[in-house]
């Protein structure tokens, strides 16, 4: 027991997610999927630094719409391409985009969220409204707009999501710095007359890490459920073979019986979202201090 | 009225015109229609929303098919000749055109009366006079109508931007103002004279933005003369309840003034052998009774024209794999119960345009550059598998061999030098200096962007198609994919490296393509290659102004064969229409310019009634898998 008192946050953190079976079972899901995703983003580079044409871009019209057998697992599309090779290349564009538009997310939401709840005031008005204009601008509207503006492809992606989902990190972020503000550490570190920049980020922001992991797990699924979407309507990626892509090429032949590439990418984002979301929900529990017994 | 479509609207425009040029027909034994007589021959078909009935300012397919069969024109289409001729409608005889070919001369037939009608004196149709053409032509140029065809006499009839311009005035139109190139002669005669020869002029007089229309029924029923028709056509208007039901009855002024038409006598011999030519010399025409219907929902007309209450029907994309087995044949259990599949290509050409301007595989003022650029379109065109995105595409498509599509005067015979060859091609490219693909200034693959004008599943499946096949020859494409907008932005800056786009006939002259090859049509025109050689602008000058005949046909094999040489465009394909109809339709022949040409079907009506009562006795195999 003492031993365990005296691990850190995040060790005893792991304790307690390591007896949640479902936790676990999604933490092996999105290791599954992470090691996916690092295949696929090698076999892309690897493929662009030789100046060749990867094998799951490779069509052949004879083994068009082939069901699943020994030879494609997961049959084969319209243009006779292995659907299971194009899944795993959707999963690096899938984490791309989760990974990305989460690191421009983020940092604006964190660093806006903290100097709003740190200073308050006039500081506090115009971060409020600034994310409150952002709020109430409808998402999609404002993504289009975005690809419109920089071009289609995964660049308009990237700044879409990222630009437009930080506003709920900023709000989270501003309400645990104002909780912060008045504990006795920042107080003895203003007594101490550190600069602020210092108290927030080096004292303040490593007690709320938590709550950017914790969004961070929930922002990722979310994020790779927009960009299907907008694959899914064209805008999106363009020339990669992504799910949304895959999804909306598939969802013609479907009423034809023709259902392994829908199903199976289908399956895939199901899968995803699911691990990710249930993990991040056993992360928030196991990393609330309030739980702690 | 020239079209730039993306391919899947193409698609459908085609079946349209296809689906238009039915005029599909049965009995109406079976029908509980009390309007309709025993014994009378009744068409049962389907239409699109139509929008109106005025020939000035209609617009699209399903209102020009319905016009015509109500109004006429001086000219019109043959049925049966290919490639497409226009032969005399309401003329007497084709005009007498002068030698500098700017006065065409027309004699009106006597003896052609309009329908009778409460607009005329005591409600009797009176007799057609050239006085009737001018009028028409005059609404058209009057920009209070709206129309949508005054760019076919646009600065080519002289004097009629005079009229067009004082028609944008406050106060009514005066129609009495004389228009110089509109001179009525007599009361029988119209001639016509323009500012510069206009050979299509023929062309354009077959359409409805010539047909004649009653000057006193205009003034008669004012804005609402698009709901009232007067014509001298084939049939008349019965009753019209828009977006749901249009009926037209046999015109009964033809039997009453003693005017007979015949059916075409002359045809091939397949023609022949296909029965197309059992009613020659007959009169027309031969249906009593039309009556169309607006179905919306395309489940539904397929289900109407199984059960036999359509005569024909288009097959809409969801029923394609159904209706029609990977080698372009019908389903058989539908093949057995006597439906038949239309198809013929459609003047069109889809092609894939260099930008002329783009250093790498447009034109460069370094002579052996220029020519090493020409060797990489060459190399391209001879990558590109016709029959690899024929069968992508359900051998929906023909294929083309030059800019010219069949069946027009001067499309090419032969098969072009550069069809899919991928040794030639990689031959080619070595020559172009990209041996295997590679550039040699960047030692990595020749990378070139192509832009698309919609992103819609099909488009990019084809596209992923087509860098495929350019990868087989080491040459890596990336397509952008716009906005139909955007694109057209794009091409009218002459941006993008290659393009693709399509071309559809206005009129079945080799010149309609011929232009896209202009210099002086470059973008924004419609050349968007922005392709230049003197050579072809001097043939083009030399050709525009001329009438068809057998050199006329051999500069346009000339320029076809040049242009193949120069390779701006790599052919992709001709598209084909699809259609269905039952056999109880018969002189059905597919007609690019099916407008009229209901008056030349026939119905039997007792193979639609013996259809109509064994329906569902057989359980037709609809799983499409056979």
């Amino acid at each position: 027991m003492n031993m365990e008192r005296n691990q850190s946050l995040w060790g005893d953190a792991w304790q307690r997610l390591k007896k949640n079976r479902i936790a676990m079972a999604c933490l092996s899901l999105v290791v599954l999927f992470t090691v996916l995703a690092v295949y696929g983003e090698v076999l892309y580079r690897y493929h662009d630094i030789k100046d060749t044409t990867p094998a799951y871009q490779n069509t052949d019209l004879d083994m068009a719409f082939k069901a699943p057998s020994s030879k494609h697992w997961m049959g084969t599309d319209g243009l006779g391409r292995d659907v299971m090779a194009r899944l795993v290349q959707g999963v690096s564009i899938a984490y791309k985009v989760g990974i990305i538009t989460s690191l421009i997310a983020i940092p604006i939401g964190v660093f806006f969220g903290c100097i709003a709840g740190y200073f308050g005031g006039k500081v506090d008005d115009f971060v409020v409204w600034l994310y409150s204009t952002f709020a109430s601008m409808p998402g999609l509207l404002f993504i289009l707009a975005i690809a419109m503006v920089v071009g289609k492809g995964l660049l308009g992606i990237y700044l879409g999501i990222g630009l437009t989902t930080w506003v709920g990190i900023c709000r989270l972020m501003r309400g645990e710095v104002i909780k912060h503000k008045g504990q006795t550490y920042v107080l003895a570190a203003q007594a101490l007359g550190l600069s602020s920049g210092r108290i927030i980020f080096r004292h303040i922001l490593p007690n709320v890490m938590h709550v950017i992991i914790v969004t961070f797990t929930l922002r990722f699924p979310a994020a790779v459920g927009t960009e299907v979407f907008l694959s899914f309507l064209g805008i999106g990626v363009q020339d990669q073979p992504s799910w949304g892509l895959m999804i909306n090429s598939a969802r013609m032949r479907l009423w034809q019986g023709i259902w392994w590439e829908m199903t199976f990418v289908t399956l895939a984002v199901f899968l995803l979202v699911l691990a990710f979301n249930l993990l991040g929900d056993a992360l928030r529990d196991a990393l609330d201090p309030r739980l702690n017994d | 009225m020239r079209f730039y479509v993306p391919d899947h609207k193409l698609f459908i425009s085609g079946l349209l015109a296809v689906l238009g040029s039915f005029l599909l027909s049965g009995c109406g034994g079976a029908e509980k229609d009390p309007a309709i007589g025993n014994g009378e021959t009744v068409s049962y078909s389907q239409t699109s929303r139509i929008r109106g009935l005025d020939p000035a300012s209609a617009g699209e397919v399903s209102s020009s098919l319905a016009i015509a069969r109500i109004y006429e024109g001086l000219l019109e289409y043959d049925y049966l000749a290919r490639p497409y001729k226009v032969v005399p409608l309401l003329a007497e005889s084709m005009p007498e055109v002068s030698a500098d070919g700017l006065t065409y001369t027309f004699k009106i037939r006597k003896g052609i009366y309009f329908q009778d009608d409460p607009c005329f004196l005591d409600g009797k149709g009176r007799e057609l006079v050239a006085e009737d053409f001018a009028y028409s032509i005059k609404r058209v140029a009057d920009v209070k109508n709206v129309s949508s065809g005054f760019w076919a006499y646009n600065r080519r009839i002289k004097g009629i931007n005079i009229f067009h311009e004082a028609s944008m005035k406050p106060e009514p139109s005066d129609y009495d103002m004389d228009v110089e190139g509109l001179h009525v002669v007599d009361s029988h005669t119209l001639e016509i004279v323009l500012t510069e020869p206009y050979p299509q002029l023929l062309y354009v007089l077959a359409m409805h933005y010539a047909f004649a229309v009653p000057r006193e029924a205009v003034e008669f029923y004012g804005n609402k003369f698009v709901n009232h028709p007067v014509g001298t056509g084939p049939y008349k208007l019965v009753e019209w309840r828009r977006n749901s039901r249009i009926e037209f009855v046999r015109n009964p002024k033809w039997a009453e003034t003693g005017r007979i038409e015949t059916y075409p006598e002359t045809g091939t011999l397949e023609q022949k052998a296909a029965g197309l030519l059992k009613d020659a010399g007959k009169p027309i025409p031969f249906i009593d009774r039309v009556v169309q219907y607006v179905v919306d929902d395309t489940s539904t007309s397929w289900m109407m024209f199984l059960s036999g209450q359509l005569g024909s029907s288009i097959i809409s994309p969801d029923n394609w794999d159904v209706v029609v087995t990977p080698d372009k044949s019908l389903n058989e259990s539908l093949e057995q119960r006597g439906i038949e599949l239309i198809s013929s290509p459609y003047t069109a050409v889809y092609y894939m345009g260099f930008n002329w301007d783009d250093a790498m595989v447009g034109e460069s003022d370094d002579s052996g550059q220029d020519l090493r650029n020409r060797k990489l379109r060459q190399a391209l065109s001879c990558a590109y598998e016709f029959d690899l995105m024929n069968q992508f595409m359900n051998n929906r498509y023909y294929p083309i061999d030059g800019p010219i599509p069949t069946p027009l005067a001067g499309c090419l015979e032969k098969p072009s030098p550069y069809r899919y060859n991928l040794d030639k091609a990689r031959k080619l490219l070595a020559e172009a200096g990209y041996p295997e693909g590679i550039d040699s200034k960047t030692g990595r693959r020749l990378e070139l962007s192509v832009e698309m004008g919609s992103a819609d599943t099909n488009t990019r499946q084809s596209m992923e198609l087509m860098a495929d096949m350019f990868q087989k020859i080491g040459v890596v494409l990336k397509a952008n994919y716009n906005t139909w907008p955007a694109f057209i932005e794009k091409m009218n800056r002459r941006q993008g490296q290659l393009f693709r786009l399509a071309w559809v006939a206005d009129y079945p002259d080799a010149e309609n393509f011929l232009q896209l090859f202009y210099s002086k049509n470059e973008s924004p025109g419609p050349n968007h290659s922005n392709y230049r050689n003197a050579e072809i602008d001097r043939f083009y000058e030399q050709i525009r102004t001329m009438q068809d005949s057998p050199e006329r046909t051999e500069i346009y094999e000339k320029m076809a064969n040049i242009i193949v040489e120069d390779s701006p465009w790599i052919f992709m394909f001709q598209p084909m229409s699809f259609a269905l109809k039952h056999s109880w339709v018969e002189n059905y022949l597919p007609h690019d310019y099916p407008y009229g040409m209901g008056k030349y079907r026939r119905i039997n009506s007792e193979v639609r009634q013996k259809w109509i009562e064994s329906y569902g006795d057989v359980k037709l195999n609809m799983s499409g898998r056979n």
